[in-house]
């Protein structure tokens, strides 16, 4: 795989058993740039050790007075030079190749992954995890994969001198041969520590980091009300810290630096003083002894790779352990049997289509290219959403709000009976027809940073223009916000929304996910306070242009403000999950109490009232509850 | 064709306004200049260590060279013993040495880097609110995240080991002078094609790295955003877009990493043959003077050992050079924070009285557009005033005005006679505070949240404070107390106690009047409601001005305010603006039914 062909059409399938296992596969799977890397890293290094021997006999041929035999030196040395340049350039393009390729590959993997398992991800912990595999951890181990054939190409290079200088001098050879593995090994022992130093000052860093983020954020916060040298004064510290920290690493790694230093040193000596005693015995010339001594000075180079490869594999070691865990996440791991979504899940909608047959036989409204439509009923609650009609949900408790809306899409978190949209149980349905058929936009939506054309460029039916729903969601001065707030762009559709919409108020971030929402068009859409954000006069406007555009479509819009359910066909009061009332707003408000409690603003007598009432609830639950329990004890 | 043209996608390129200032060259040079001073002592210990640490690892070629000299001669007495000793000593001495230089560079860093942080964060509090409001937090908070962490490789790694390695390089130069000059003349052999090679490469590495690694943050980002918006992602059926998203991304930045391969592959070539032709061009040179006798067997192999020993220290230099340059623009986003003039305001300047008074005020944020247009407005003391219209109408910008947070092109606002615009904004904030829809929660414990408001608080004033907005309940629960850790890592907390923190922080602060925007905005109905009973409280005796977004706010006003379109359209009571049958008027019947 050449870096100019990434990404991978299809990054595979991983083996995600094990931390190990992963990185053997990822090295399995790049092979041939595995064997180039070490090709050309045989080149380079024996390159590099052919030097000494050329230092050694130029100093013999001067010795000697051969003009000849040193510019043979000189021949010698070009063609060392010429072998080492070209393998050092082409072992660091493979390397960097091999590096990047599984770096690109990782990345891929953990793509598909997110989007496969979506909604899943929010609910759990692993949301973070994904994110710090792909920022930390694939450096990390596309190090190792990548080190993996440079540390064969440097080995291979070090037997292969110390046989030829055992063979070639062997009275100083065997110094050598029995020295240098030592130099090899010398420092690992310290490099666990090292490195857990290493570690410890990187999370210092980034609790500074975080502290000094986390105080900017606030900032606006700080200079309104003030506390900026009671803040400065604990960033401090924590700067301190961080810079003892890395002192204290560096200490470590100057320790490991000076016997970088004294070991070769000592080889050195132990081969100078050998080597000048055999030297005078005639044993051995002087260009021999300048070899040797030059051979171990450029070894420690090839030997650097030992260090390399150990701490490569001890960072990339939990980095792919990480991984593979994150990669072998499933949507519903406590799931009964197979479910239809953690097969299909959004974003392959490509290979969804032939899985489709397989859960196709139930009804018959799942033929292919024909979603389900009608009414939206939930058995659970009761709640009856028409066709074609504009449905509001009351519900006094907001969680419980969340969770009904979250059921009525179908697939959610909780298993339970299924919704039935048009009579077809939305969860047998697969995750991505289901979706296609009703929209839930949650309390929080997310707005995807990007240009504005495509941020509302979603699946859509494709018969609700941009135009009209930016109007309908009243985004005029959202967008002379963007277009302001952008560099170069006088076109909205071209201003950039930054990361959640995050330059922008809460009430218009809202009003851009409505507009997306209403372009997408589905057969049933389901709003969760849509408009919560919104001043009283804006929301007036968007219950109107909600209204207008969704004409003829199912909606239901969970609120509890008056404006909007003002502009409801049906109402329906959702009291301790179960329907309790439905009718009209205006209707509502004058005969139901419990309506009127959660719509209109509460007197303090109706507040204490409905305290007694709650409390009164409490009571008769509690000895519910006895009463069980004593059924249970008899 | 030979040779890899720079991708035309660059990611490292703005995409939204820059709105804090880049440090001109004049600024950054001036920090730099005043860093250097004030860590001069560090950089001379750091330098004489370092020579030590180079001449001592010059022994070794230099006693070789002697006996290979007295070898090859056929001397009698070669010293071996006392040579070796001495090499020993050398090698001691170097050891010691190179690890000093090691600790003492890192220390210089570690001390250069905490200045240049602590420095920015001094400066980025001391902005002027108008400043923060305007340019908002993010391109800040880039600053402080991004910048920094590219500034601490230059500061902890690149600028100790460049002045190491120079000095590396000096010393070896001149032990080549010392040993042999003819051998250091031939060195130079090498060095017209090493020039040549780095100005092309260095040229062109830093941009292209900066973009690299910009190309790399965003492929890691857009993964980010797909985990963070995992329900929406699904809801809207984009997960086929975000993997493709993720695609073209990892596309973006394997193209700027297959440049800057390009570059390398240049300039790899280029050290390999430097390095090579200084070793062969000493042995040549130095052989032919050898052969004609103008020089020692000795003296060349010293010199020839020495020129492999400038491999190191090159290497240093073209491996942190680049850095360097890297560096050089995060530091001038640093340092452009300091262009920014701190508005000192005029301490004379101090109100007498309460009320707040808007004069025909004009206020636009870009020349020649106004957002507000001669409105006047006066507010007495414990007054609550609220401010309803539709959104971008204004009433926002009014609020920031009269909180003296923007000073008003045309026209004056004075809380107590005296100008707001004119004071500084630690005395306008013991007047007047903004309360907005951001509610931060601040890393750290329960108390740090709230003394911020009053540093001198004793615990029993902040369980006061806590107990005044309802909030002494769930805050007693907690085992730890005010010790909790709350804020992003600790205890997550509500939108609502959040909300009730930000409120508490007022009673402590104690200001005689509130703007209120959107306070309750982000919270579900309920919520909203049980803290407006909290905020009853607070607000109790206070001048308020509230931006009201639900109508039951502005009916409990004494005054209501109808902002649209930049100016004031209905102005009164609930009960006056009602029977006038205005704007306010139709939304009142709709909204009460």
């Amino acid at each position: 795989m050449q870096i100019q062909h990434l990404p991978y059409p299809d990054p595979g399938v991983p083996d995600a058993r094990s931390g190990p296992r992963f990185l053997w596969w990822l090295g399995r799977n790049q092979l041939r740039g595995q064997l180039v890397s070490l090709a050309w890293g045989l080149l380079h290094f024996g390159s590099v050790s052919t030097l000494p021997f050329c230092v050694g006999f130029a100093v013999q041929a001067v010795v000697e007075r051969s003009g000849a035999r040193l510019a043979l030196a000189g021949g010698l040395m070009a063609l060392a030079c010429v072998g080492n340049a070209v393998g050092d350039t082409f072992l660091h393009r493979a390397a960097v190749t091999n590096w990047i390729t599984a770096a690109a590959r990782v990345q891929q993997l953990l793509a598909r992954k997110a989007t496969q398992l979506g909604s899943a991800l929010t609910r759990r912990v692993a949301a973070g995890e994904v994110v710090a595999v792909s920022t930390g951890d694939v450096e990390k181990i596309g190090w190792f994969v990548e080190a993996v054939s440079r540390f064969t190409a440097a080995a291979v290079t070090i037997v292969l001198v110390c046989i030829g200088l055992v063979v070639y001098q062997p009275a100083l050879g065997v110094v050598v041969a029995v020295g240098l593995p030592v130099l090899a090994v010398a420092v690992l022992p310290l490099l666990p520590r090292a490195t857990r130093r290493a570690d410890f000052q990187r999370e210092k860093a980034g609790y500074a980091t975080e502290l000094a983020s986390d105080t900017v954020a606030g900032l606006r916060v700080l200079r309104g009300i003030g506390g900026e040298e009671l803040f400065l004064a604990r960033y401090r510290r924590a700067s301190q810290e961080v810079r003892h920290a890395a002192v204290r690493s560096a200490r470590m790694w100057s320790l490991i630096s000076a016997i970088q230093v004294l070991l070769p040193g000592l080889l050195l000596i132990a081969v100078v003083w050998y080597g000048v005693q055999l030297a005078r015995q005639g044993r051995i010339t002087v260009g021999e002894l300048v070899t040797v001594y030059s051979s171990v000075m450029i070894l420690t180079y090839p030997l650097r790779h030992f260090e390399e490869i150990a701490m490569a594999y001890s960072f990339s070691r939990p980095s792919a352990k990480r991984a593979a865990r994150v990669l072998s996440l499933e949507r519903f791991m406590d799931a009964e049997g197979a479910d239809g979504g953690s097969l299909g899940g959004a974003g392959e909608d490509a290979r969804a289509g032939s899985r489709e047959a397989t859960h196709a036989g139930s009804r018959e409204a799942t033929r292919v290219g024909e979603l389900p439509s009608g009414d939206l009923y939930d058995p659970a609650t009761g709640l009856l959403a028409p066709s074609g009609r504009l449905t509001a949900v009351v519900c006094g408790d907001p969680d419980a709000a969340g969770r009904l809306a979250e059921r009525l899409g179908g697939h959610p978190s909780e298993k339970g009976t299924s919704v039935l949209l048009g009579g077809v149980p939305l969860d047998e349905l697969p995750l991505d027809r289901a979706r296609a058929a009703v929209l839930v936009q949650d309390k929080d939506p997310v707005l995807l940073s990007g240009s504005l054309r495509e941020l509302l460029d979603v699946p859509a039916s494709g018969k609700v223009r941009a135009e009209a729903a930016l109007a309908a969601a009243q985004c005029e001065d959202v967008l002379a916000a963007l277009v302001q707030g952008s560099l170069d762009a006088d076109d909205p559709m071209d201003a950039r929304i930054t990361e959640r919409g995050r330059s922008l108020s809460g009430g218009q971030r809202q009003r851009l996910a409505l507009a997306r929402s209403l372009i997408t068009d589905p057969e049933v859409l389901v709003l969760d306070e849509p408009t919560s954000a919104v001043d009283s006069h804006t929301e007036a406007r968007i219950a109107e242009g909600l209204r207008e555009l969704r004409a003829g479509r199912t909606t239901v819009v969970f609120t509890s403000s008056p404006l909007l359910l003002d502009r409801a066909d049906r109402v329906v009061l959702v009291h301790e999950g179960e329907v309790a009332a439905v009718g009209v707003h205006r209707e509502l408000v004058h005969k139901e109490p419990r309506y009127r409690a959660v719509v209109t603003r509460e007197t303090e007598e109706e507040a204490a009232l409905s305290g007694v009432l709650n409390e009164f609830d409490v009571d008769e639950l509690d000895e519910l509850d006895e009463l069980d329990e004593i059924e249970e004890t008899a | 064709m030979i040779g890899v043209a720079p991708p035309a996608y660059d990611p490292a390129a703005p995409t939204t306004a820059h709105t804090l200032p880049v440090g001109a060259p004049a600024t950054v040079r001036a920090y730099v200049a005043e860093l250097f001073r004030r860590h001069r002592r560090a950089f001379l210990l750091l330098i004489a260590v370092n020579t030590v640490a180079v001449v001592s690892s010059m022994a070794g070629p230099y006693l070789l060279g002697g006996l290979v000299e007295r070898v090859s001669d056929g001397a009698r007495e070669l010293h071996l013993g006392v040579t070796v000793a001495f090499f020993l000593l050398a090698l001691a001495v170097q050891a010691v040495f190179v690890r000093e230089v090691r600790l003492r560079g890192a220390i210089l860093g570690e001390r250069m880097l905490a200045d240049l942080r602590e420095d920015f964060l001094v400066r980025s509090v001391g902005l002027p609110p108008g400043v923060l409001e305007r340019a908002g937090t993010g391109d800040l908070l880039s600053r402080i995240t991004t910048d920094i962490d590219r500034l601490a490789n230059a500061m902890r790694e690149a600028v100790p080991q460049l002045a190491i390695g120079v000095v590396w390089v000096a010393l070896l130069l001149g032990g080549l002078v010392v040993t042999a000059p003819p051998l250091a003349a031939a060195v130079l052999l090498a060095l017209p094609l090493l020039v040549v090679g780095c100005r092309w490469y260095f040229r062109r590495a830093p941009a292209a790295y900066r973009s690299e690694s910009a190309g790399y943050a965003a492929v890691a980002a857009a993964l980010a955003e797909t985990v963070d918006a995992g329900r929406t992602v699904e809801a809207h059926r984009l997960g086929a877009r975000r993997v493709e998203l993720s695609e073209r991304r990892i596309k973006e930045w394997t193209a700027w990493e297959r440049y800057t391969l390009w570059l390398r592959s240049v300039l790899f070539p280029v050290i390999n043959v430097t390095h090579v032709t200084v070793l062969a061009s000493v042995l040549m040179v130095g052989g032919v003077f050898v052969l004609q006798g103008w020089l020692g067997v000795g003296q060349l192999t010293t010199g020839a050992l020495i020129a492999q020993m400038l491999v190191d220290p090159v290497g240093l230099i073209l491996r942190w050079y680049d850095e360097l340059q890297v560096a050089q623009v995060s530091l001038a986003r640093l340092v452009g924070v300091r262009d920014i003039e701190p508005d000192a305001g005029d301490p004379a300047t101090a109100p007498d009285g309460r009320d707040v008074h808007a004069d025909r005020v004009h206020f636009g944020y870009v020349e020649g557009v106004d957002v507000l247009r001669r409105v006047s407005l006066e507010v007495a003391p414990g007054t609550r005033l609220a401010l309803v219209g539709p959104s971008g109408a204004g009433k926002s910008t009014l609020g920031r005005l009269l909180a003296g947070i923007y000073a008003p092109r045309e026209g004056r606002i004075t809380l107590g006679g005296a100008e707001l615009s004119r004071m500084p904004a630690e005395r306008v904030r013991s007047h007047v505070a903004l309360v907005n829809q951001e509610h931060h929660v601040f890393v750290g414990s329960l108390r740090d949240n709230l003394l911020l408001a009053r540093p001198d608080a004793v615990d029993a004033e902040l369980w006061a404070a806590l107990g005044a907005v309802d909030a002494d309940g769930w805050a007693r629960a907690l085992e730890e107390g005010l010790d909790t850790d709350v804020g992003s890592g600790g205890l997550a907390l509500t939108p609502a106690q959040a909300q009730q923190i930000a409120l508490a922080r007022l009673v402590l602060a104690d200001p005689h009047t509130l703007v209120l925007d959107e306070a309750t905005s982000l919270l579900d109905p309920r919520a909203a409601r049980h803290l407006e009973r909290s905020l009853a409280r607070v607000l109790d005796g206070r001048t308020v001005v509230a931006i009201a977004h639900r109508l039951h706010t502005a009916h409990d006003a004494d005054v209501i305010a109808v902002v649209e379109n930049g100016r004031i359209s209905e102005l009164g009571s609930h009960g006056e603006l009602v029977a006038a049958d205005g704007a306010y008027a139709a939304l009142w019947r709709s909204w009460h039914g």
